[in-house]
């Protein structure tokens, strides 16, 4: 390192007056002017945390919402170099210093978590592509699935329901996060546990319905019949309208 | 690209830019901090314009003046980028912007010292080697000098000569840093290593106080800063230039208007044709 102590000390200053907007006396500067960096690098990352997560800016009110800001950027040590990936790391902050239970705000962490998350799905590399062809049967084909999504469970409703409503109803939630092929848009659907696990079971096991369609039964704690099947039926259209299912990976003996 | 004037790629006049309508530059620029690794849309919209555009990359992150080390990973996926778009020129700012192991978001402004000479130096070198390719460094502007040791002038040459690398001249840099701190431009431009210059950048400014004008690449470009664009083109070489714009986008007449002004400069002193004009 060819920096004098002091000259690293100087710049590490500026650099902390920056972040936190503490009085600081530096050598050689001009009066009146050091005040624009702090002003440029605060707004630099405000700018990015509210347009990450106009959500929880709304629930939180401009006050708090800046302290939340304010407390991630003077101690939680940025660490990308790429500004729009900083709300992760603002989500992992306050997640680690359970800023939520601190400040009562229990849905906090599944707020910051789920904005993120749909950012997360619209820059996400792309994902290859299964083959498939768009005509076949829901039961007894393969099915091929969009891979660009994501599936997040949260603790509160704060996806389907106002924070103020969410708040008061803990529980198990799931949201689907998807990726629209042609245009790059994010949608979000909200599913029940057990759908959850089918869709899960789906993608991972690879086979056709028909041949783990007896283990939702069983788990759902119903008959393998009629029901299930208009049901099960029922949701996987739902998802190949919405593009989650892109169609069959392969023909078999449909006809 | 020598004699050609280009645009910075920004989202909010990407499809502008690539359907050819109001906006008609000869190549992009884009900071790859906002582009790498990004897939869906943006990714997309990104391939169209390597594949319709020559590339020209200005960095944000390398943090050449920081006291903190060079983030290697960083700029191994940097490399990747810049090799897979093909990448003409690639920039960086002479500034910092990570310290206390914190990045910061902005340029802020080396200590004028020949310590930080030597340290940015080395450190040039290194992402040189490194990236195999040579850097230009862009001359930033700045609002107060910081435990000053030397001139700006002094600091700016001494590593350009130093580390043997390229300089990105921003001519409005210059006019910014003159007016906030009463020197002459012109004499500045003069004291520089022209024939080290790769590139040029242009924008537009905003004056804040009676003494001070903040570097915004929000407004047009202001006659004093073509005048010492074309000024500063007489002494040199063709080199690409850039129009950067990073705010207030609605007016895209206006913007086509700044590219068309600077090729018009271009055209009096330089031999160049430009496909688009």
């Amino acid at each position: 390192m060819n920096l004098r102590e002091e000259t690293k000390e100087i710049q590490e200053l500026l650099g902390e007056y920056c972040r936190t907007g503490e009085e600081l006396e530096l050598p050689g500067i001009t009066p009146g002017r050091i005040q624009h960096y702090r002003r440029l690098v605060w707004n630099a990352v405000k700018d990015t945390l509210d347009t990450a997560f106009p959500i929880t800016l709304a629930a939180l009110g401009e006050d708090s919402w800046e302290l939340l800001v304010s407390d991630f950027f003077a101690t939680g040590l940025p660490q990308t170099p790429q500004v729009w990936k900083l709300p992760f790391e603002f989500y992992h902050y306050h997640a680690n210093q359970e800023t939520g239970k601190r400040l009562q705000l229990n849905y906090l962490d599944d707020l910051l978590l789920f904005e993120w998350m749909e950012i997360e799905v619209h820059t996400m590399p792309d994902r290859p592509f299964p083959d498939y062809v768009e005509k076949g049967n829901l039961f007894l084909d393969k099915l091929a699935f969009n891979p660009e999504h994501e599936i997040v469970q949260l603790e509160y409703p704060i996806h389907t329901h106002p924070v103020s409503q969410a708040s008061g109803m803990k529980g198990d939630y799931f949201a689907l996060l998807y990726r629209l092929p042609e245009s790059g848009n994010v949608k979000f659907l909200a599913l029940s546990a057990l759908n959850t696990y089918i869709l899960t079971r789906l993608m991972e096991a690879n086979v056709p319905l028909n041949e783990i369609k007896g283990e939702f039964a069983r788990i759902a704690g119903i008959e393998s019949g009629r029901y299930l099947d208009d049901a099960l039926e029922k949701f996987l259209s739902d998802l190949m309208e919405r593009k989650l299912i892109l169609g069959f990976q392969g023909q078999t003996a449909t006809t | 690209m020598e004699g050609k004037v280009g645009l910075g790629l920004r989202r909010d006049i990407a499809e502008e830019i690539l359907e050819s309508r109001t906006l008609t530059p000869d190549f992009l620029e884009f900071a790859p901090e906002n582009w790498m690794g990004m897939g869906g849309a943006w990714k997309r919209v990104m391939d169209r314009a390597v594949e319709k555009f020559p590339i020209t990359c200005h960095g944000l992150s390398l943090s050449l003046g920081s006291p903190e080390e060079l983030d290697w990973k960083f700029i191994r996926e940097l490399k990747g980028f810049l090799d897979e778009n093909q990448v003409k020129i690639f920039s960086e700012h002479l500034s910092y912007t990570k310290s206390n192991n914190a990045h910061l978001y902005d340029l802020l402004p080396i200590p004028f010292r020949k310590d930080a000479v030597d340290h940015v130096v080395e450190r040039i070198r290194k992402v040189q080697d490194m990236l195999e390719r040579p850097l230009a460094i862009e001359n930033v502007s700045y609002y107060t000098p910081v435990a000053a040791e030397m001139s700006e002038i002094e600091f700016v040459n001494q590593i350009v000569e130093g580390a043997d690398c390229q300089l990105l001249l921003d001519v409005n840099n210059v006019y910014v840093n003159a007016f906030n701190h009463q020197y002459d431009a012109q004499e500045y431009i003069s004291a520089l290593p022209l024939d080290r210059v790769a590139y040029i950048h242009m924008a537009g400014h905003e004056q804040v106080e009676p003494d001070l004008i903040i570097d915004t690449h929000g407004q047009p470009i202001i006659d004093p800063v073509y005048e010492l664009f074309e000024w500063t083109i007489a002494q040199m070489d063709p080199v690409p230039v850039l129009l950067e714009r990073d705010y207030n986008f609605e007016d895209t007449d206006q913007i086509q208007s700044e590219l068309l002004q600077i090729r018009a400069l271009i055209k009096k002193h330089w031999r160049v044709e430009h496909e688009s004009a």
